[in-house]
């Protein structure tokens, strides 16, 4: 027999008995609920065949694996989530026994109730501003070839400028884009900018900001970001959510 | 002469996925970029009893977000936020391997001239 292990998924509270039982854990096993005194932990067995020390060293490099595990995670999480408040664990949070997760939950219960707290009746919203404008790379202009090394050094230089003023003007218009959604937001973080290979996008990606709005506001920060849309025509302005609170269900 | 862009700025803004259902989660996302950088990089982050070695996850995400592109491109395009993770700051390991690949260098080197000296 393989020994096995408890992967926590995330904490929640008043889940009702049987509420999860329509989604999967991981690897097709069932999901269950570990609770202490009203704190509850969305658990699942998981082989550690699999999910051991060793194993995850191993499996962690392999982004096919990473990518069912995350996906799967996050299936749950939002599960959760549609059912209650969520604070959602990172991935690969795994215990020997309920036992232990048990005293987890007894040894951080304020810290939780109050991640809990914070996010309760509040979605994550992820806004994306792309400029096409803005080149991460440096593109060669079109055109003959400088007559001579000054005329050539010139135009590096022109070049450099005029990238700098797109710069500027994208710096400021994510600045502006982030500063105008904070109005309907309990809180708001920058995310690091993703590749454009990542995002699937030829654009830049100027701004990748989440937002934690009350479930109240979502309709109100949709508007603000299509009259921002509207302001600011030379980018695009992608709205996604509401996502389970990863960026703010943090422990202090 | 200033070179103006020369892609003209056509996207057009859009949202995506968000009409239906305002208040509930909506559909599951298609992008794994957007769920590696919160169910790694965000999320509560408490000790399991499986030790499972940050770095080497951190480490996945750089590799998963970069998709390989060079370091130097990464900060070129503002990609610099591992620099600020303590949990990723292996300079000083690095340091002290690199000190220690110099010294030994440098031992070899010394111990060559001062042959060639005593000879």
């Amino acid at each position: 027999m393989t020994e096995t292990g408890r992967y926590l998924f995330a904490v929640t509270r008043g889940l009702v008995d049987g509420e999860l039982a329509d989604v999967p854990g991981l690897r097709g096993a069932p999901l269950e609920v570990v609770e202490r005194d009203g704190l509850q932990g969305v658990v699942c067995e998981v082989s550690l065949d699999e999910f051991g020390e060793e194993a995850l060293v191993r499996n962690l490099e392999d982004l096919a694996w990473v990518e069912e595990v995350a996906r799967r995670h996050d299936d749950v999480v939002r599960a959760v989530s549609a059912r209650g408040t969520v604070a959602p664990m990172r991935l690969v949070t795994i215990y020997a026994s309920d036992t232990s997760v048990e005293g987890q939950l007894d040894d951080l219960r304020g810290k939780l109730l109050a991640a809990l707290d914070r996010v309760e009746d509040c979605g994550e919203w992820a806004v994306k501003v792309y400029s096409a404008s803005a080149v991460t790379g440096s593109p060669d202009p079109i055109g003959e070839k400088p007559s001579s090394g000054v005329a050539y050094l010139q135009r590096k230089r022109d070049q450099a400028e005029a990238r700098r003023a797109v710069d500027d003007h994208v710096t400021l218009v994510a600045e502006h884009v982030y500063a105008g959604l904070s109005e309907y937001v309990t809180a708001g973080r920058r995310l690091a900018v993703q590749d454009p290979r990542l995002s699937g996008r030829s654009e830049a990606m100027i701004l990748n900001a989440a937002y934690l709005v009350p479930h109240i506001s979502s309709e109100a920060f949709q508007a603000a970001a299509d009259r921002l849309s509207e302001r600011y025509p030379d980018v695009a302005i992608e709205v996604q959510g509401p996502w389970p609170p990863y960026s703010f269900a943090m422990l202090e | 002469m200033t070179e103006t862009p020369r892609t003209p700025a056509t996207s057009r803004p859009y949202r995506s996925s968000v009409e239906q259902s305002p208040t509930s989660s909506g559909p599951a996302p298609a992008n794994l970029a957007d769920i590696l950088e919160r169910v790694l990089d965000k999320g509560i982050i408490i000790a399991g009893d499986i030790r499972v070695n940050l770095l080497d996850i951190e480490l996945l995400t750089i590799k998963i977000r970069l998709l390989i592109v060079s370091v130097d491109k990464a900060q070129e395009m503002g990609i610099d936020w591992w620099r600020n993770d303590p949990m990723l700051n292996t300079s000083a390991e690095k340091l002290r391997d690199e000190n220690k690949a110099l010294r030994e260098r440098l031992e070899a080197l010394e111990s060559g001239s001062s042959a060639r000296e005593s000879s």
